[in-house]
């Protein structure tokens, strides 16, 4: 820079020089306005308006909207919302801690050390201004106390919170679900692609698991706020005063949740519970409607109350549940898929009807075995069956037979037949997380493990001991489609949701997925009307007759049709083979499958059971009879007047299958 | 050897007050962040404590940069960042998130990038490119405004239009002050005076929003409303006065803590700071700004230019229009508009624009006795 640039500078700044006069002018302006306002309101006005924000205020407070109800086939309640009371204690206003927390400790029956610990907690975390809250869900008698002690405390308080209640407890909680407060880590992610006016915010109770969780959006309902009198310990207080900043604030309405029909049957589901818990079982049901795909029952166990989630489940027993190796918060029935053992049988007896391999005169020698190259292949029966056709083979669920079939058919033609019956893919229902489920054939196997079919798994396969996998609810799905000649429709458990004014949003109709009696594709496979009524009597046989491994089971007067499985979960030693399965331990016990439909002639259910580790197929039969009973009682009690209800108990049969 | 005498000269002229001052202001912010951020109904607020303090680091590293730089420089990029400035307010009327109605950011994920606070800042370099050359001791006349009028006009229309009147009539406000600093010619200003009251009423029937004439309704008389608008209002008043003189606290103004007050993070923290810690507090804060405003108008009497000295004002006066505003809306004075407290309020746009322009001014300070 020159000299001569400098003085320039200079010079042309003088131009300026008289005016930062005003610019200090105004700010000392500015000042004196902020300092006289300030002084105004804090020093000379303080006092009243210190007393007024410890006195009157209005505040915004949410409140929250009902959870629409869940509703059976018929209307009866399976879910709904009630109110629920807690009692909180905000730090700030306690006088003396260990005081109260005795006094508290001995009206709510709770420890004392664990009241000081939650106050502590929250103090350290959520300042003094927050509400801890002491015990949750009171009952009346403690509230009236409580409301008592309010006067000498008042820090403490009675809230009126809507809690879920689950009409059916355990029965069924793996479908309807649980809710419970949206964690830090799911908010963002569910927040993602919310619009505004529904975008979740933390402490707002969300479904968490089942329908609650599918259909949460529907049955959430929109929170309303009001604006409320309270004191500055936010108490609500007596409203009615005029106040002095004019009247009340009208705040928002809030929206209930919209109320779900269910296909589901109260009665039926409570009697699938009742049975499982009777026979002390561990496993799954599917009850369907085999005419319209609607699912009247679902039920796992073990099981779990969803009403502890409602009310703020303790840390035991979610690490109870979550550690429990039989996975009682997991709807197995759709979640899980399993080996069909010998209920895939009735599939390759209608390959092999339709493939005309066999007619229902042809007959297989059993001797107890078959040798196929290298290995022996056990039938379950030690000393054969001797010759059966396929009514027979079916029964008494010969392996030699089926053997013969799965040989003489391969691998690719049963996928086939088992595609078509709803196998291999998902049904569709309106759940999360559904299994496919598995319909091996060679392509598959190249692609999946790089390997060639081998023509023994043709014969493990055949019995349904191979790579075959299918949940419970495609094994029900399957058998409808058998008692419906047929008619594969879509499993479903919506029948109707509806706003609180009675606004219909969406009613469901069956879908059928498959007609196995057409053609649907150019490569596709057919199964004639013949070839079910030849399978449907096989299926009948197996309770009616003297040898089929269901007949301990039948309900006199109406015929069930049906079929039993046994899974060996091991490769079994030659020594082990025919050991008594209960003698085993636990986890290696054979797992047990029943699916059946009744009555046969004019099918109206139809349902598959799972029983874990249940050894027989049989295991599955009493659950079988209870829940045919309780549909027959309930919606065709003429069916079954002629009956003796009272069965004789059946003992598992020794050497059934 | 020569190089590093003039480098620790250049340090030594450093005004360290100055960034002092500055320094102040954040721990206040700071502490009252933390307050208005760990409420018993603040939950997931906890993490703009974190990103604050980030975006002051960033700030005074913005803050160096600048005063290092020879402020001349903005004379050659006034109109290229013009430009820009004014594409982003379109593309955020487009693009842009919108947050309480209205549409104020582009989300670059890491950071929600706000073109209304920059603008302000980009028009302060403008308006100074155009006037550091002009010799006009008698004032400007109607010719000399025509052009920047139509300049300011254009990015004042736009940031209204989001809508943000606030920032809209802080940035006129702002530029109105280097204009009457320049000096204008009297009967431009009479004239000027008459328009803005036959504007008014105009603007009030055709321009204005609902909610807008509401604010301005309820700051006459709260108790119209004192649900909606001037719910606000009221809260916050009583927030400031129950302090009284020392106030209830840290952490314990049951206002802030329970929620009375709305945006207590943002646009009513002095509420906060006045309820927590009384006239002791808020003086001490007010004083803090009112000594920052001082230096700054010091360097614009001491700058070596022109240039320097209108940035400088320009800066100034719009750090003055946002304190005075936001004290003054907090405090029952003036109307409801969103405005935040400069270096004090939550927020990575002002932060960040704040600090680049006080290392304008650090940098006109620097360079003052540079021969």
């Amino acid at each position: 820079m020159s000299p001569f640039d400098l003085v320039e500078s200079s010079e042309d700044v003088k131009e300026y020089q008289n005016r930062y006069t005003y610019l200090y002018g105004t700010v000392i302006l500015a000042l004196v306005i902020l300092f006289l306002r300030l002084w105004y309101l804090q020093i000379f006005k303080g006092t009243e308006l210190l007393k007024f924000s410890e006195q009157n205020q209005i505040k915004e407070e949410k409140i929250n909207a009902p959870r629409g109800m869940m509703l059976d086939r018929n209307g009866e309640i399976l879910v709904d919302s009630l109110p629920s009371f807690n009692v909180t204690l905000t730090p700030q206003y306690i006088e003396n801690t260990d005081d109260i927390a005795t006094e508290l400790a001995s009206t709510l029956n709770i420890k004392k050390e664990d009241i000081i610990k939650k106050v502590k907690q929250s103090r350290r975390q959520n300042g003094v201004f927050k509400p801890v809250r002491i015990k949750e869900d009171i009952n009346r008698d403690e509230v009236g106390k409580i409301e008592r002690m309010i006067i000498d405390n008042p820090g403490l308080k009675v809230e009126m919170v809507i809690k879920r209640n689950y009409l059916l407890d355990k029965s069924g909680s793996q479908l309807f679900g649980y809710v419970s407060e949206v964690s830090k880590e799911e908010l963002p992610q569910l927040n993602a692609k919310r619009k505004f006016e529904f975008k979740l915010k933390s402490g707002d109770i969300i479904g968490k698991a089942g329908l609650e969780k599918r259909w949460d959006f529907e049955l959430r309902g929109v929170d309303g706020a009001r604006f409320v009198e309270v004191d500055a310990r936010g108490r609500e207080i007596a409203s009615g005063k005029d106040l002095i900043l004019g009247g009340y604030p009208e705040g928002a309405d809030y929206v209930p949740g919209h109320n779900i029909t269910l296909t589901i049957d109260k009665d039926i589901q409570q009697a699938a519970y009742d049975s499982f818990i009777k026979n002390k079982h561990t496993g799954s049901v599917v009850v369907l409607d085999p005419n319209t795909g609607e699912i009247l029952s679902m039920v796992n166990t073990p099981s779990y109350d969803p009403n502890y989630f409602s009310t703020g489940i303790s840390p035991e027993i979610w690490s109870q549940l979550v550690n429990d190796p039989f996975k009682p918060l997991r709807n197995k029935a759709v979640q899980d898929h399993y080996a069909p053992g010998s209920t895939f049988k009735t599939i390759v007896a209608i390959a092999a009807l339709e493939e005309k391999l066999i007619t229902t005169k042809t007959t297989f020698s059993c001797p107890g075995y078959m040798n196929f190259g290298r290995r022996k292949y056990n039938c379950w029966r030690k000393h054969g069956h001797g010759p059966v056709n396929v009514y027979q083979a079916l029964e008494r669920s010969c392996d030699v037979f089926f053997y013969h079939l799965g040989i003489d058919l391969g691998i690719d033609k049963i996928a086939k037949y088992a595609r078509k019956l709803g196998l291999g893919s998902k049904t569709g229902i309106e759940l999360d997380n559904e299994r496919t489920g598995l319909v091996p054939d060679t392509e598959w196997k190249k692609k999946a493990l790089g390997e060639e079919w081998q023509p023994g798994e043709n014969l493990s396969n055949a019995i349904g001991q191979g790579f075959n996998l299918l949940s419970p609810l495609q094994m029900a799905t399957s058998y409808a489609a058998i008692a419906t000649n047929g008619k594969v429709f879509r499993p479903y458990l919506i029948k109707k949701i509806e706003s609180i004014d009675s606004k219909v949003l969406k009613v469901t109709s069956p879908h059928l997925i498959h007609n196995a009696q057409k053609k649907e594709n150019e490569n596709d496979v057919t199964i004639s009307h013949e070839t079910f009524q030849i399978v449907k009597q096989a299926l009948v046989d197996v309770f009616e007759k003297e040898h089929g491994t269901a007949r301990g089971y039948k309900i006199p007067g109406l015929h069930i049709a049906g079929k039993t499985g046994t899974v060996q979960l091991f490769q079994l030693t030659a020594e082990t083979v025919f050991a008594k399965c209960e003698n085993k331990p636990l986890k290696h016990r054979h797992h047990g499958w029943m699916a059946a439909f009744a009555p046969a002639e004019n099918p109206l259910i139809a349902m598959a059971v799972h029983i874990e580790h249940g050894c027989h197929g049989t295991a599955a039969g009493p659950t079988i009879r209870d829940i045919t009973l309780a549909y027959f009682k309930k919606y065709a009690p003429d069916m079954i007047k002629n009956l003796n209800v009272k069965v004789k108990e059946i003992v598992t049969p020794q050497e059934e299958e | 050897m020569a190089l590093q005498v003039q480098e620790r000269t250049t340090l030594k002229k450093v005004d360290y007050n100055f960034a002092l001052v500055i320094f102040a202001l954040h721990i206040i912010g700071l502490i009252n962040l933390y307050s208005a951020t760990h409420g018993p109904n603040s939950k997931g607020m906890a993490t703009l404590f974190v990103s604050q303090i980030i975006y002051i680091i960033v700030g005074w590293v913005i803050f160096a940069a600048l005063t290092l730089i020879d402020y001349k420089i903005f004379v050659k990029l006034a109109y290229p960042l013009y430009v820009l400035n004014v594409i982003m307010l379109v593309v955020v009327m487009f693009f842009g998130h919108t947050s309480l109605g209205a549409q104020r950011w582009i989300n670059l994920g890491f950071f929600k990038y706000q073109p209304s606070e920059t603008m302000k800042l980009v028009m302060v370099f403008l308006i100074a490119k155009l006037f550091h050359t002009h010799v006009k001791p008698q004032g400007h006349s109607f010719k000399d405004l025509i052009i920047p009028t139509i300049l300011v006009s254009i990015p004042a229309f736009l940031v209204i239009k989001q809508p943000d009147l606030g920032t809209g009539l802080l940035l006129v406000g702002a530029i109105a002050t280097m204009f009457l600093f320049v000096k204008v010619k009297r009967n431009v200003l009479v004239t000027a005076v008459i328009g803005i009251l036959i504007a008014l009423p105009v603007a009030w029937k055709f321009a204005l929003r609902d909610y807008q004439k509401n604010r301005i309704h309820t700051f006459l008389d709260a108790s119209l409303d004192p649900r909606g608008a001037g719910y606000n209002s009221i809260q916050s008043k009583i927030a400031v006065g129950s302090g009284k003189f020392f106030g209830k606290g840290f952490r314990k103004g049951t206002q802030g803590q329970l929620e009375f007050l709305p945006e207590r993070h943002t646009d009513f923290i002095f509420s906060v700071l006045s309820e927590e810690h009384g006239f002791v507090g808020s003086i001490t804060t007010l004083i803090l700004y009112i000594i920052l405003l001082m230096m700054g108008i010091r360097t614009a009497s001491q700058a070596k230019d022109k240039f320097g000295v209108l940035l400088t004002v320009g800066i100034m006066s719009i750090l003055f229009l946002h304190v005075f505003i936001n004290i003054g809306m907090t405090t029952g004075i003036l109307p409801i508009v969103g405005i935040p407290l400069p270096l004090i309020s939550y927020g990575g746009s002002n932060m960040l624009t704040t600090m680049f322009a006080l290392g304008i001014v650090s940098s006109v300070n620097l360079r003052k006795f540079l021969f």
